[in-house]
């Protein structure tokens, strides 16, 4: 299939609106109703979300771990009930072959039921150039189909196209009119039209939704009822399959089907959940077993768990930027973060490339997986296969060469200097006037009218905390810290763009009585380079991070991203070398985010004591990867209740991304300007005028995107507020002692 | 087969099931016997499609439905589909119901049987209470202890549905759109191929 250059695609989304709303929208009330039916899982089952995945995907790894037993039993069964089975290689083959069978029994119209393995081999084109009509039978493929598209989803194809267009098609198709709010006259319609094309088509085509070893039997599962009448009415039945849909007996296909359901469509099951094992009498029944880089993937242990999938969409359907630009930019035929790491493999490095900076790295995807696949990780892992490749990423050198000089510790801080100073007349309140004259013209507009870029400030935090030059803050009542000694990791970003963060943290916890030092030759952790592919960058940095606080006991930071680096990313990034990660375990062992270390770390404060009677009520913003990578709840809205006692109104899709989002604001600000606008949306809901998150990434971009939009909000790190109240406590305190 | 008379909740499976059905938008009846079907079905529709296996199965009940006034359409061997096409109401008896889903499984090898289930409007589903089971691997069970013999079996949860148009959910699309699961309490179910 010839799809249309990444590029192309991409904007072409962004400039539909409808896109936008209906995936929100969409997205919103998917959530709601797919945690419902999982929690009412979890219930029944009397087992966690967690451990049904690991069972669903202990299974499906048991099956590749021993891949040809399966597939042979699958064959012998399948040809034993009276089907012909054919393997093969490449999407070529599969095509080829299926056509011959459909010549061969001199047929030129089939039938189908959804399948993705047909949308990947390209299969209808193939049939239409040897002169035979597909007609698909799912209403969303068929509108799809209708309207010459391909789907933008795993499991809802039709779901970026909103009633109004779809009305306006099938009115031009049928001549006759639709209202677009009368939807079931619309679905009477394809009733209508497809009923005739079942009878009297000579071939049914399916996928399959498992492979049963077993019994042989193929798993189908659908609500509409045309998958089964595709598959039952013709004389022949054609199943296309990846051979990674083995599982091994019935009892596990009811696993999977206890999760697909709920993970696609919050169903506890879907209407129809059909095992077809062999032809009915008078049928042919033909199996295609499909490898397509199936056995590749299998054999890099970076991307094999992604053959676990299930294609249910949950990674979709959380997905943040896929909800700005839905599946026809998100992905190529696979959609959604799993169609960022299978797309390499099924369709190649140059298919590949381009929607890899969508991805904000929020980790929302691999919370919702129901075979618990390492999206993220695996995102990244792919990623770096690009940036290693030929194939180039938006924005792919100029970044590269950014970050080698980013990496460079003493040439990147001489730069920021130098930037510092020159544009001191630009600077306003932390964040930088962009000059009249530029901020309309295009470019400019792209990167900077959404989000006033930060200011960089004359002098980074290291020198501010330099030992002997910050004011001795007040002391709090208690003094958990007292005889400790914390070693701060500033963060590059907070040190360089936003110096009054790593400041406040220091501040702090000396308040608790700490001694602070500021370890020299810190630089940065690594995340940008991991981010952007360049892993020999990163685990340098890693590397250089892991030098200069080998000595330190307690090491916190005020940027959460740097410990989810430190914690989860090093050690994977390190995995060639035991004693490395066994040194990046040690250090992640002692590193903590500034809410880590006052909630569970040495720096535990009690009830009230940064309470300064402030009562202006505050909302706070969750760091994703907090949430999703940390597995972080509500720590900091309880911490802000009990120990400052302000008020907190709970903020709508508190654990959503921003929109920051890694090397996504630079390769793609479009999406991280409509990620951040969704945030800023629920932000105005909950009427606070005080948002506070802990990572300095997300308030640069909070930061930008309220001076942008003239909004009258502040935006604080946990460590501003908290250094705000300092003052304020320690007076309450004297006066609450006798 | 793991049939059991109230799982770990307290409540019976039979709650359950009824419970899952209605969950799945069907309507949910008990009745004694096939006769009390017959009266109930013939009361809905004057003409009826039936499984050719279920009227393999239950001669009985051929007799009884015409005595009750009700056509019966049996899809024929050339032209099956051509036959029950236009008949809006089907009679099936399902091998198993599911309590943990609300389900039936219905089992339709020939093509016959099969039209019947796919064509019609109204689906009847009948299930001995006897062939109640608890969860998902009654029917993983059911299916295993066929071997991989041919079949078609389908474990079939409400009327068909769509909601491909905005998530908008809209009953009745190529399946059924009303679907009626009736259980049978005094009678036992003809043992079919696979039960133990
Ligand atoms: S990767 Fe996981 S969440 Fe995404 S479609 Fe596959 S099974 Fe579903």
């Amino acid at each position: 299939m010839t799809m249309r250059p990444f590029e192309e695609r991409y904007a072409a989304a962004l400039a539909d609106d409808d896109v936008r709303t209906g995936l929100t929208a969409f997205q919103r009330g998917w959530r709601g109703s797919r945690d419902a039916a999982i929690e009412a899982l979890e219930q029944q089952e009397g087992r966690s979300f967690d451990e049904l995945r690991a069972e669903l995907a202990a299974i499906k790894d048991g099956v590749l771990a021993d891949w040809s037993h399966y597939l042979d039993e699958f064959q012998e069964k399948a040809v034993a009930a009276g089907a012909e089975v054919t393997r093969v290689a490449t999407p070529g083959e599969a095509n080829a072959h299926i056509t011959s069978v459909v010549q061969a029994a001199g047929a030129d119209l089939v039938v189908k039921g959804k399948s993705m393995v047909s949308e990947e081999i390209g299969l209808n084109a193939h049939l239409e150039a040897n002169g035979i009509v597909p007609v698909e039978t799912d209403l969303g493929e068929w509108i799809l189909q209708l309207a010459h598209e391909t789907p933008s989803h795993l499991v809802m194809p039709a779901i970026h196209k909103r009633k109004e267009r779809i009305a306006a098609l099938l009115g031009q198709v049928l001549g006759r009119e639709y209202a677009p709010d009368d939807i079931p006259t619309m679905v009477k319609a394809a009733r209508t039209e497809l009923r005739e094309r079942f009878l009297a088509s000579g071939v049914g085509l399916s996928g399959a939704n498992a492979l049963i070893a077993e019994g042989g039997s193929i798993m189908l599962v659908e609500n509409e009822g045309n998958n089964r009448m595709s598959v039952a009415l013709p004389p022949i039945h054609v199943v296309t399959a990846g051979i990674e849909k083995l599982v091994p007996t019935y009892a596990d296909a009811m696993k999977q089907v206890r999760l697909l359901g709920r993970s696609a469509t919050a169903q506890p099951i879907t209407v129809y959940t059909n095992f077809v094992t062999g032809p009915r009498p008078g049928q042919q029944q033909h199996i295609v077993l499909l490898d397509n880089g199936r056995t590749a993937m299998a054999e890099d242990p970076d991307v094999a768990a992604a053959l676990r999938c299930i294609r249910c969409g949950a990674c979709a359907n959380v997905c943040p930027p896929y909800g700005v630009v839905g599946g026809h930019a998100f992905g190529h035929v696979y959609t959604g973060a799993i169609g960022l790491v299978n797309t390499a493999f099924h369709h190649g490095m140059e298919a590949a490339a381009g929607p890899q900076s969508l991805c904000v790295s929020c980790g929302a995807c691999a919370q919702a997986c129901p075979v618990d696949i390492p999206l993220p990780v695996q995102i990244l892992e792919v990623r770096r296969k690009v940036a290693e490749s030929e194939v180039t990423m938006p924005a792919g050198r100029v970044t590269a060469v950014a970050l080698g000089a980013f990496a460079n510790r003493r040439l990147f801080g001489f730069g920021m200097r130098v930037v510092g100073v020159a544009s001191t007349p630009l600077r306003r309140n932390g964040v930088t006037a962009v000059p009249r004259l530029l901020a309309d013209r295009g470019p400019v507009r792209t990167a900077t009218g959404w989000r006033t870029p930060p200011a960089v400030p004359a002098r980074p935090a290291r020198d501010t905390l330099k030992p002997g030059k910050l004011d001795e803050p007040p002391r709090l009542a208690a003094q958990p810290l007292a005889g400790r000694t914390v070693s701060l990791f500033l963060q590059c970003l907070s040190d360089r763009l936003a110096p009054q963060i790593p400041i406040a943290a220091a501040k702090l916890l000396r308040a608790a009585g700490a001694r602070v030092t500021v370890p020299r030759e810190q630089h940065c952790c690594g995340l940008p380079a991991y981010d952007s592919g360049e892993h020999d960058t990163a685990r340098d940095m890693v590397r250089q991070t892991m030098a200069v606080l080998a000595d330190a006991d307690d090491v916190v930071t005020p940027a959460s991203s740097c410990l989810a680096m430190l914690s989860h990313d090093a050690p994977h990034l390190l995995r060639g070398a035991v004693d490395e990660v066994e040194r990046a375990q040690q250090l992640a062992g002692r590193t903590y985010d500034l809410i880590g270390y006052l909630t569970q770390g040495p720096g535990r404060l009690p009830a009230g004591s940064l309470d300064d009677g402030d009562r202006t009520p505050v909302t706070v913003h969750r760091f994703c990867q907090a949430s999703n990578t940390l597995g972080r709840q509500d720590a900091v809205e309880r911490f802000l209740r009990d120990v400052a006692g302000a008020p907190v109104v709970p903020l709508p899709e508190a654990s959503e991304c921003c929109g920051f989002g890694g090397s996504t604001s630079v390769r793609t600000p479009e999406v991280a300007e409509h990620v951040l606008d969704r945030k800023l949306g629920c932000l105005d809901r909950t009427e606070a005028s005080i948002v506070i998150t802990d990572n300095p990434g997300c308030i640069l971009h909070l930061r930008g995107g309220v001076h942008a939009s003239g909004r009258q909000v502040q935006v604080l790190h946990l460590a501003e507020y908290l250094v705000g109240r300092l003052d304020g406590a320690a007076v309450n305190a004297e006066r609450m002692t006798p | 087969m793991t049939s059991t008379a109230t799982g770990a909740s307290g409540s019976s499976v039979r709650d359950r099931f009824r419970a899952g059905v209605e969950a799945a938008s069907s309507t949910y009846l008990e009745q004694p016997d096939w006769a009390a079907v017959v009266a109930h079905v013939a009361a809905g529709t004057d003409v009826v499609a039936l499984a050719p296996s279920l009227a393999a199965d239950e001669p009985d009940l051929l007799v009884a439905l015409e005595a009750a006034g009700c056509g019966i359409v049996i899809p024929d061997q050339d032209d099956p589909a051509a036959s029950v096409a236009d008949v809006a109401v089907a009679l099936v008896q399902g091998e198993l119901a599911i309590a943990e889903t609300g389900s039936v499984l219905v089992s339709e090898h020939r093509l016959g049987d099969r039209v019947v289930t796919m064509l019609c409007r109204r689906l009847v589903q009948v299930v001995p209470a006897d062939r109640l089971v608890d969860r998902l691997e009654g029917a993983a069970d059911w299916l295993a202890a066929r071997g991989g013999q041919p079949g078609f079996a389908s474990l079939m949860t409400g009327p068909s549905r769509t909601a491909d148009i905005e998530r908008s959910l809209t009953i009745g699309v190529q399946g059924p759109d009303e679907v009626e699961v009736i259980v049978l309490t005094a009678t036992t179910g003809a043992p079919t191929e696979g039960t133990a």
